[in-house]
């Protein structure tokens, strides 16, 4: 007997231990609503170590967690300011084409108010000195254009053109020292010649006696041959008589805001 | 010929900046003459002929885009190129100053030019409109011309190829020996 347990004593051993907890098993069943001295205290003791634990993994979850939620959100942050951009080119390219419009309906109806056939044509580029007063349009002898066709826009008159390649045409404003037309103040029909001086105008040759007054509307005589008659030029700002000679010195301000000349009409030959 | 044909280039480059962008950005109808200041460089560091040859044809140039008198402007600069040539021989030639004097002076003279010429195309309401405005465009093509020179020797300090930009370096080496 003694001579099998030396020969098997490992395995006895082994099988005595799992009977052993199977008793202990067995006497804890009738314990188990109630808790135990010796789980008591095991809790006590490791659940700190646990809480500090389970603490330490829920930090570095938490910063994991809201690591790759900042990338998401980076990356978020990224698209809709991309969209933001899109939108906001978008909505100032919808403003542009709705300005275009506007004014395009603008030149469509006083297109209508005129009894010559017309083109309309884009400013592209203008002059290229400080002395001078011009600008380059994109229609051109091609297009029907030649020297001498008068421009205007709705608001009134632009000015001629002087020189006409096949594909463009630069166009002398009202506002070139070089220009020169036949006007008449619109009130008391008074005649006379509006000449460019820089960024203003003034009527010549506008005799003494005639009274002019400030806000006259100068319009196109008709009789200078180049642009046809009623059309605006621009409005009186200053009137001047001095106590001797024939004519009184008027200024005018264009009725063109030619900073802002965008599209333009030619007026073509009549048939 | 490449140093022609890039001043030609450059020449062409400042022609539509003056017509186009300019204007856009600047008030008031003002633009800086580049044209100027680049026909004044060439008078200072280019040959005669070559030189005279391309101030003609940057103010031919601007007469297709400016004014309504061909040949103003290609007189004008014509001009202003064979007055520096023969001013620079007279000249400390290696201050960077000179450059914006003669600026100044070109300036000047080329409003002179512009009402002389005008007057001659019966043009005679010109003379106010330019006196008028050449204090302003005197400020502005110095500013110009300024930021211009800063801009060359900006480049030439790179070296390399760009250490070979013609300019006030090359001017000074003239001097030198």
């Amino acid at each position: 007997m003694l001579e099998f347990f030396r020969k098997y004593r490992l395995r006895v051993l082994l099988v005595l231990l799992c009977v052993a907890a199977l008793l202990f098993y067995s006497a804890l069943l009738r314990y188990r609503g109630a808790s135990r001295p010796v789980e008591v205290k095991v809790i006590a003791i490791t659940a700190p170590l646990l809480a500090m634990v389970d603490g330490s993994v829920e930090t570095l979850a938490d910063l994991w967690g809201h690591y790759l939620w900042l990338i998401d959100t980076a990356k978020e942050n990224e698209d809709l300011l991309k969209r933001t951009r899109e939108l906001a080119a978008e909505l100032a390219q919808s403003d542009e084409i709705r300005l275009e419009n506007a004014r395009l309906r603008r030149l469509l109806d006083f297109k209508d108010s005129l009894d010559r056939s017309v083109l309309a044509a884009e400013v592209i580029s203008e002059d290229a000195g400080s002395w001078f007063r011009t600008v380059l349009i994109d229609k051109g002898s091609e297009d029907g254009l030649r020297e001498g066709l008068p421009v205007v826009v709705a608001e009134g008159v632009v000015g001629r053109i002087i020189r006409c390649s096949a594909a463009y045409s630069r166009v002398l404003l009202v506002t070139d020292a070089s220009s020169a037309m036949a006007v008449l103040v619109q009130r008391h029909r008074t005649r006379g010649v509006v000449r460019g001086v820089g960024d203003r105008l003034r009527l010549e040759f506008a005799l003494r006696q005639e009274e002019i007054l400030e806000e006259d509307l100068v319009l196109t005589s008709g009789t200078g041959g180049i642009f046809p008659k009623g059309l605006v030029v621009g409005r009186v700002t200053s009137v001047q008589r001095d106590e001797y000679g024939m004519f009184q010195q008027v200024e005018l301000s264009p009725a063109v805001d030619f900073s802002r000349l965008e599209e333009v009409l030619v007026l073509l030959e009549q048939e | 010929m490449l140093r022609l044909t890039v001043y030609f280039t450059l020449g062409f480059i400042f022609l539509v900046l003056q017509a186009t962008l300019l204007p856009k950005v600047l008030p008031g109808e003002f633009r800086p003459d580049l044209l100027l200041f680049l026909v004044i460089y060439l008078a200072l560091d280019e040959g005669e002929f070559s030189g005279a040859l391309l101030a003609w044809v940057f103010g031919f140039l601007l007469d297709i885009f400016a004014g309504s008198t061909p040949g103003l402007y290609a007189a004008t600069l014509l001009t202003i190129f064979v007055a520096v040539r023969v001013a620079a021989a007279h000249l400390n030639t290696e201050s960077s100053l000179l450059i914006l004097f003669l600026v100044a002076c070109g300036t000047l003279f080329e409003g002179g030019m512009v009402i002389l010429l005008s007057f001659l195309a019966d043009i005679d309401d010109i003379s106010m409109p330019v006196l008028q405005r050449l204090p302003l465009q005197l400020l502005l093509n110095l500013f110009s011309s300024l930021l211009l020179l800063r801009l060359i020797a900006l480049l030439q300090s790179h070296g390399g190829p760009l250490a070979q930009i013609p300019g006030l370096r090359r001017l000074d080496s003239h001097y030198e020996s």
